[in-house]
């Protein structure tokens, strides 16, 4: 995010700006940390750790502009900074997949997805939920941000420190990775996946 | 949606530029082209059967996502946690 000349703000105002500004964030704020963390505990105190340091550098945020993106971008610099490190859950991640994917902006767009809009439709909440969790760290970010929290992509790139490009390829493969976790979901089901 | 956008016999059955339209597709689904956007989109959905069924099934996926992926709850002592502390660092 831009750096921003520190301001100096006096009391009233820091409480005004965390009371107005950064708090009502806070169910946003709690869903996208569960969702990295899926531990509840784990979730309270990366949203407790990012509102501290939110109010430690408060000055460094000007009143008005886009809090919730400077609070999600703090939330996920803590998250990879300390908690990833410490998570109990086991990491699910698939280095070298990642490594590939990551290799460059081109994006191959011709993928033909044989996964019916009728199944999908009448997959449960818990299966939607599950497939989205079951993606690698870095996708499930791009997903939960752009689709769960409505950033757009250039919000999405300040927060994550990453090239807009970088934003819509990452977002491109992870909703191919979805398709193909719900893809097997929908076989599961019993729907016919195939071409006609 | 309209009954005759979902007729396929006038859409070509296949796209000369797939990896274009999509990503074109999906930037229009995420919100992010605006200037004609809305006619390229009718004329691709009216014409192309790829792009028809790439530009519904994507947008199904970001509706469930969004009705399905429900927020959990914040826990009811987390604000005040919160509140408590900010005192303490005043």
């Amino acid at each position: 995010m831009s750096e921003v000349q520190r301001k100096k703000y006096s009391d009233k105002e820091k409480n005004s700006i965390f009371d107005h500004e950064f708090m009502p964030h806070i169910d946003s704020m709690y869903n996208f940390a569960f969702r990295l963390t899926f531990d509840e505990d784990d979730a309270k105190d990366l949203v407790q750790d990012t509102y501290l340091k939110a109010y430690r550098f408060i000055n460094s945020f000007e009143k008005g502009t886009n809090a919730k993106a400077w609070l999600f971008r703090i939330l996920k610099n803590s998250f990879i900074n300390e908690y990833r490190k410490k998570s109990k859950q086991p990491s699910k991640v698939d280095y070298q997949e990642v490594e590939t994917y990551y290799n460059s902006d081109n994006v191959d767009y011709n993928m033909t997805s044989d996964l019916r809009v009728d199944a999908v439709k009448d997959m449960l909440g818990d299966e939607i939920s599950n497939a989205l969790n079951s993606l690698a760290v870095d996708f499930r970010t791009v997903i939960i941000l752009c689709d769960l929290e409505g950033f757009t992509y250039e919000e999405m790139a300040k927060i994550l420190d990453i090239p807009i490009g970088t934003v819509r390829s990452r977002l491109h493969r992870a909703r191919n990775l979805l398709k193909d976790k719900l893809r097997s979901y929908a076989e599961n089901m019993g729907y016919d996946t195939e071409e006609d | 949606m309209d009954k005759d956008l979902n007729t396929s016999s006038k859409r070509k059955l296949n796209c000369n530029d797939e990896s274009k339209c999509f990503e074109l597709l999906e930037s229009i689904l995420d919100g992010e082209e605006s200037s004609g956007s809305k006619e390229i989109l009718d004329e691709k959905l009216a014409k192309c059967q790829p792009c028809f069924e790439h530009y519904h099934l994507e947008k199904v996926i970001r509706e469930v996502l969004k009705s399905k992926c429900t927020k959990h709850m914040v826990p009811a002592e987390l604000k005040d946690s919160i509140r408590q502390k900010i005192q303490e660092i005043k």
